[in-house]
């Protein structure tokens, strides 16, 4: 049985695997339409990603509509999240239901609702519009991360500085927010990960002018696979890749480092 | 700083008696939330019973047309075909990571780890390469000497695989997330009453892994009934899913009525899978 298990596992690692690492050489393919193993090698359509336009908009619209996301989720999640751990009042479950709400509703139909009412303000196609509808949905996520910081969080340190006679405001600047710090970093790169690959919300509405990176990698998907998808694809999952070994690598680095100067 | 002390006593004592301070706290993001979430969901359920008239031909259309029936019955197959193989993929791979030496067991949460935070679309794409006329998977079964390979893209099948690929690090991690917790003594004390293979496994290992299972699927089948970029880019168009058919009724049609009624369809069978879970374990755990 042990056996048997752990051989179909090492089968699912191949079948997890294969699709990531097969983008890589396809986006030093020559060939003009998808084939595998790819006929020849050049750079080509890496030099024809990082000098398209049709490809470099959408790249900055991405990264703003999501920086511009971070900065709002953050801006409204912060202080309700401290709201919902710290304290207890009446409506508080309702609350808790309807930051979590948006994990629980398909995009598509949110995609519906936005395409509809933004329609109504002028503001489908546009920047804004994307921003505000990708903040809802960036919500639950870092309030998820930052509530589970903040739920650990150690008060008898706020206590104390507050008894030395620290104000309120000196306490929260010096100490809440320092050890904080990781949950906060984390759940605003959550937020701005969540903008940055939402797909179906942005077909809808992010329209020409705010075109979205993942809406422009959808339409070319769909006419038959543009050859620099695959480039895209690989900068993706390097940064993926990077992103996901950082964390061990510091760690390892951190561990050796603090080992020495015990030695 | 005095003067900033006790003026910051002073809003704490003044909110803390009325107890206004969280509401104060949470009236930017709850007005939001308001504004930009719940009306736009509350549009799409106006929409379904007032476009193109008031009524509610649309729902009866939906729930009565057998073109829809299909679709949902159809999709709603699919995700469960999904669930299960996510399962029969997800369990020996977290088993895997559970019986490995730590350093294995990292190795394989990093790839699954990976996996995970890549793009749908890029996943999506890797399998329209694989999957090809000219990929690799016709060219192994042309060369083992399938003479007319089959048609493998733009098929039920390409969309379900590509699902299946892109929804197993969710059931992996809840499982595996169980698994590391299983106290190993268990196990063994079971082993030393007698218990071996098959019988240990369903009577000991299955029931503690219960609750991975449960998290994982419910999470699996409910992102799966409202999938929509695999299935539109690498499914039959002739075999649409509930979300492609919604994209369908506005991008293409413009009939805001009809998408938006299948849209509640989509969304109230949603929230039922995932009330009667919260009954059952609560909701917070299912994302936490």
């Amino acid at each position: 049985m042990n056996r048997f298990l752990r051989w179909l596992g090492i089968a699912v690692v191949i079948f997890i695997a294969a699709p990531l690492v097969i983008v890589v050489p396809m986006s030093f393919s020559n060939a003009r339409s998808l084939q595998f193993p790819p006929p020849g090698y050049w750079l080509g359509y890496y030099q024809a990603y990082f000098t398209d336009w049709s490809w470099l908009r959408p790249t900055w619209n991405s990264i703003l509509i999501a920086t511009a996301t971070t900065v709002l989720t953050m801006a409204l999640v912060v202080p309700a999240t401290f709201a919902l751990v710290r304290h207890r009042f009446r409506g508080k479950g309702i609350a808790d239901v309807m930051m979590l709400m948006p994990l629980a509703v398909p995009h598509i139909v949110m995609a519906v609702g936005y395409y509809s009412y933004f329609g109504a303000f002028g503001i489908v196609h546009t920047h804004l519009g994307v921003v505000l509808a990708h903040t809802c949905l960036s919500v639950p996520i870092a309030f998820l991360v930052l509530s589970a910081n903040l739920k650990g969080f150690d008060r008898t340190l706020e206590r104390a500085a507050l008894s030395l006679g620290a104000s309120p405001a000196r306490t929260f600047i010096h100490i809440t927010l320092p050890i904080l710090r990781p949950g906060l970093i984390i759940s605003a790169l959550f937020a701005f990960i969540q903008s940055f690959d939402e797909t179906v919300v942005a077909i809808f509405i992010s329209g020409r002018d705010a075109e979205t990176l993942p809406r422009k990698m959808f339409d070319s998907i769909r006419q038959e696979a543009d050859p620099v998808i695959a480039v895209i694809s690989t900068l993706l999952f390097a940064a993926v890749i990077v992103g996901v070994t950082a964390p061990l690598v510091v760690a390892r680095i951190r561990s050796r480092r603090s080992r020495l100067a015990a030695a | 700083m005095y003067k900033g002390y006790a003026m910051g006593n002073g809003i704490a004592k003044l909110t803390e008696r009325k107890n206004l301070w969280p509401w104060l706290l949470l009236a930017p993001l709850a007005i939001y939330m308001a504004v930009f979430f719940l009306v736009p969901l509350i549009d799409v359920a106006i929409m379904s019973v007032t476009e193109p008239r008031p009524t509610l031909a649309n729902y009866q259309r939906v729930l009565t047309g057998s073109l829809y029936l299909r679709v949902f019955l159809n999709t709603f197959m699919t995700a469960i075909m999904v669930t299960f193989a996510c399962l029969l993929v997800g369990y020996p791979l977290a088993y895997l990571m559970a019986s490995s030496k730590p350093r294995t067991a990292t190795l394989i949460l990093l790839l699954v780890t990976m996996s995970f935070w890549t793009s749908f679309l890029v996943r999506t794409y890797a399998w329209m390469v694989l999957l090809g006329t000219n990929g690799p998977i016709i060219w192994l079964l042309q060369s083992l000497g399938v003479q007319q390979p089959p048609q493998l893209l733009f098929t039920r099948f390409s969309s379900t695989l590509a699902m299946v690929h892109i929804l197993a690090p969710y059931m992996v991690m809840n499982i595996y997330s169980v698994m590391r917790k299983i106290d190993p003594v268990l196990i063994r004390s079971a082993e030393s009453l007698g218990a071996k293979g098959l019988a240990l496994f369903r009577h000991v290992y299955l029931p503690l892994t219960a609750p991975g299972i449960a998290n994982g699927s419910v999470l699996v089948l409910v992102i799966c009934l409202g999938f929509y970029v695999t299935p539109v880019l690498l499914g039959s168009p002739r075999e649409q899913m509930v979300a492609g058919l919604i994209g369908n009724q506005i991008d293409e049609f413009l009939a805001f009525g009809m998408g938006s009624a299948m849209a509640m369809v989509l969304l109230v069978v949603t929230l039922v899978i995932l009330t009667i879970y919260h009954r059952r374990f609560g909701l917070d755990k299912l994302w936490g």
